[in-house]
């Protein structure tokens, strides 16, 4: 569904059948895509920001579902003495025969305590656990049904009451743009007028921009797009951060029964591309970027991960002789010493090629003159 | 009911003033005295003195509004004029003042209703103080607002402070002070902010700086009192009522609010508002304020009006209609815009207009009317006669007091 329209137009035309030239691999796409189909997706979003913000309105209004039915709000008193937690909601969706598997890990409690010192913390280490689980099956012996659990997307609300980013949103972006692809939203879009959602979202980029905060960039597309796509997708990088709003009520609104919010003053319309920018996160993290953010995550972020584990693990194992990283590289029945006896046969091995290396050049040299 | 008035003048009651619009958004209550065009009322209405002969017989009316009025003046002058108005105990059934009427023997005319028109030349003359801080995270439209009660640039914002680019590290104490006029009474605004509340990763003690800056107050004045030779109108900083801005999450209070208000509903007046209500939909807006309502009862948090100062049945129904109604949910704006024919203050999205003094939008005019046009008064009172009190029973408590000379002062000779 999601690569549908863009690789349709490349689809083999009937009549070329009859050319030599064509051999007809250009129809992988649509194998691909119908394996794919058959598989099914995963995806992992997160959903970050303090309490109150309409993190669950949206991802509801996103996914129409209704994930967080029976959840209880805590109040002030209770709240005194909890901390940051983390928790998962799983659905399975289908649309036009394909299904996904979608995950929102929500984290109740970030930034609501008086002191927020290191609220980020049990987020990053979510995420780093996904990462290592991941890490784990790929270095395992069964790897056909490998689970993808890592986190592909983190929308970061940022509330609409303030001047621009505070300490807290800094930190917190900071601290995970290089574990998972940072969206920020402007959260409860409707409280702000047209003009103070434009100079918010200059001083956000600004803000970001200042304090080299890397969040989630759109992909260039393809130059040999059409127009109209170029626009859409230029129109969609200028109106990042996106201001949303999200509701899980239908009113009525100019004869139709939309998702909205019904104030005395007005009706506020979801899907109004005219009222926030909700049409837009949805297009780019549902219909447009899904994969490419899965991508992402896979080929940066998860890239990054291994290649700080196994440095770690290097620098461990050459400062004291026995490995202590709970990631054994070949899963072997006596992990510890088994792994030691290979790695030390391959060391060996490294030392002999550099010295057989060593002397070759010494002749080389010594050719020379 | 019926009290004997003697002929002599009633001392003046020391229950604060029980202004006639409580409560209600506009002066249609049947206790509003007549207000004669020229005198737009901020702050206490008063009627024109009556010069009628007072037969026993006519004082129905007449008599209950006057002493509505003298109530306020009467409060209102002694305040500016440095205490120098005897405040005696309350009779017993002060508020009587309709059946009080029966008891009139007056059988000629002495003028002493006149002294409500020399107060009032007196109050208008001398003007009178107001100290407002405002607390609540950056962005939550506390400088805003406060231009919108006042209808004038009085805010720090609006003073040319440059609009603080960086989040300060701790957090500041900043003043301001207007003298703002209406209907000839002129009022001395001060406008104090902190900018910083809330605002950092850690918040822990951010309210000391704000509790240190009201005690200092308290101090200032205290010591003033206790001096020698004393001005005759001792300059009031102290803090009348701290405005705070709750955080329109539609969830509940967040614990920050309930530290701060803990702790500091014993020293300030605190009025909890709802900021930037625009952002709920009416039922969001009940739901919300009738759990915040439930939290502050829960954690044993009095905002003003307290329930433990009314001091009569007719005090506790008025506040008790306010206090189901706080915290207010406001909106605050100073843009005008054209509703119907008329220009309004409002904020204008793409759905519509948000009119800031429509009651159906928001409950700013409430707040307003609240603030300013019936408990303004009352507010100062409060803060001088119960929480400067406080403070200066216990600072005069801890090493015997300040300095031997106030050992005559520890009577509440003025009070």
């Amino acid at each position: 569904n999601m690569s549908g329209s863009r690789y349709r137009s490349r689809a083999p035309r009937a009549g070329k059948s009859h050319e030599k030239e064509y051999v007809g691999f250009a129809s992988l796409p649509n194998q691909l895509h119908r394996k794919s189909v058959k598989k099914g997706f995963d995806f992992t979003l997160m959903v970050a920001g303090e309490s109150g913000l309409g993190k669950s309105t949206l991802v509801n209004s996103l996914f129409l579902t209704d994930l967080h039915k029976d959840r209880k709000l805590l109040n002030a008193e209770e709240r005194i003495s909890q901390t940051v937690e983390i928790t998962k909601h799983t659905v399975d969706i289908e649309e036009k025969g394909v299904k996904l598997k979608l995950t929102i890990v929500d984290t109740p409690g970030f930034g609501d305590a008086v002191n927020n010192t290191e609220c980020w913390r049990p987020v990053t280490d979510y995420i780093n656990q996904q990462f290592e689980q991941y890490f784990r099956d790929e270095s395992g012996l069964n790897r056909k049904n490998i689970q993808d659990n890592r986190v592909h997307c983190c929308l970061y609300f940022i509330p609409p009451f303030g001047h621009g980013l505070r300490p807290v949103d800094i930190e917190f972006m900071k601290i995970l743009m290089d574990k998972v692809n940072v969206v920020p939203l402007i959260a409860k879009a409707d409280c702000l007028t047209p003009g103070e959602i434009r100079k918010f979202k200059e001083r956000l980029r600004e803000e970001i921009d200042k304090c080299g905060i890397k969040i989630y960039q759109f992909p260039d597309c393809d130059s040999d797009e059409d127009e109209e796509f170029k626009q859409q997708d230029r129109e969609l990088k200028e109106s990042t951060p996106f201001a949303v709003i999200g509701s899980n009520t239908v009113v009525e609104a100019r004869g139709q029964r939309v998702r909205g919010r019904l104030y005395p003053w007005g009706i506020v319309e979801v899907e109004n591309p005219a009222h926030c920018d909700f049409v837009k996160l949805r297009t780019m993290l549902i219909r447009t970027h899904m994969h490419d953010l899965k991508d992402i995550t896979n080929d940066c972020h998860y890239e990054n991960y291994r290649a700080q584990c196994i440095q770690t693990m290097a620098s461990k194992m050459s400062s004291d002789n026995r490995v202590e990283s709970p990631i054994p590289i070949l899963p072997l029945s006596t992990p510890d010493v088994e792994t030691e006896k290979l790695i030390k046969k391959k060391d060996e091995e490294l030392k002999r090629m550099q010295q057989m290396l060593q002397k070759m050049q010494q002749q080389m040299h010594e050719q020379d003159l | 009911m019926s009290d004997i008035v003697p002929p002599e003048v009633r001392p003046k009651p020391a229950v604060p003033a029980k202004p006639p619009n409580v409560g209600a958004a506009s002066p249609s209550s049947p206790f509003s005295p007549p207000v004669p065009p020229s005198v737009v009322s901020t702050g206490p209405s008063v009627p024109p003195p009556s010069a009628i002969p007072v037969l026993i017989a006519s004082h129905g009316p007449s008599h209950s509004n006057s002493h509505s009025a003298s109530h306020s003046i009467g409060h209102g002058l002694g305040h500016s004029v440095g205490h120098g108005a005897a405040h005696p105990p309350a009779p017993s059934g002060g508020h009587t003042t309709h059946s009080s009427t029966a008891g009139s023997t007056l059988l000629g005319y002495i003028g002493i209703d006149t002294i409500i028109e020399q107060m009032r030349k007196k109050t208008m003359k001398t003007g009178f103080d107001f100290n407002i801080m405002v607390v609540g995270h950056s962005g939550l439209g506390k400088s805003t607002l406060v231009n919108t009660l006042f209808k004038s640039q009085v805010s720090r914002k609006s003073a040319g402070w440059p609009r603080d680019e960086k989040i300060p590290k701790t957090v500041e104490i900043k003043s301001v002070s207007h003298v703002i006029e209406e209907g000839g009474v002129k009022m001395k605004l001060t406008v104090v902010d902190t900018p910083g509340f809330g605002d950092q990763i850690n918040n822990d003690n951010c309210w000391e700086p704000i509790s240190k800056y009201i005690n200092e107050q308290f101090e200032k004045f205290l010591k003033e009192e206790v001096n020698i030779t004393r001005k005759k109108r001792i300059p009031d900083t102290r803090v009348h009522c701290c405005i705070y801005f709750i955080s329109p999450t539609g969830h509940s209070l967040r614990q920050l609010d309930i530290e701060f208000m803990k702790r500091l509903s014993h020293s300030v007046n605190i009025i909890p508002v709802i900021a930037k209500s625009d952002t709920m939909t009416t039922e969001e807006r009940q739901e919300f304020k009738q759990r915040v309502r439930k939290e502050l009862e829960m954690g044993g948090i009095e905002f003003y009006p307290q329930k433990e100062f009314d001091d009569d049945m007719e005090d506790k129904s008025d506040n008790d209609k306010i206090r189901e109604t706080m915290p207010f949910a406001v909106v605050g704006s100073d843009k005008e815009y054209q509703v119907n024919g008329k220009r309004v203050l409002g904020r204008k999205t793409a759905w519509g207009i948000v009119e800031v003094e429509n009651p159906n939008h928001c409950e700013f005019a409430q707040l307003r009317d609240f603030l300013i046009r019936s408990h303004l008064q009352d507010l100062k009172e409060v803060t001088h006669n119960i929480h400067y009190e406080t403070y200066r029973a216990k600072r005069l408590n801890e090493n015997g007091g300040l300095h031997p000379i106030s050992s005559h002062d520890t009577q509440e000779s003025n009070l």
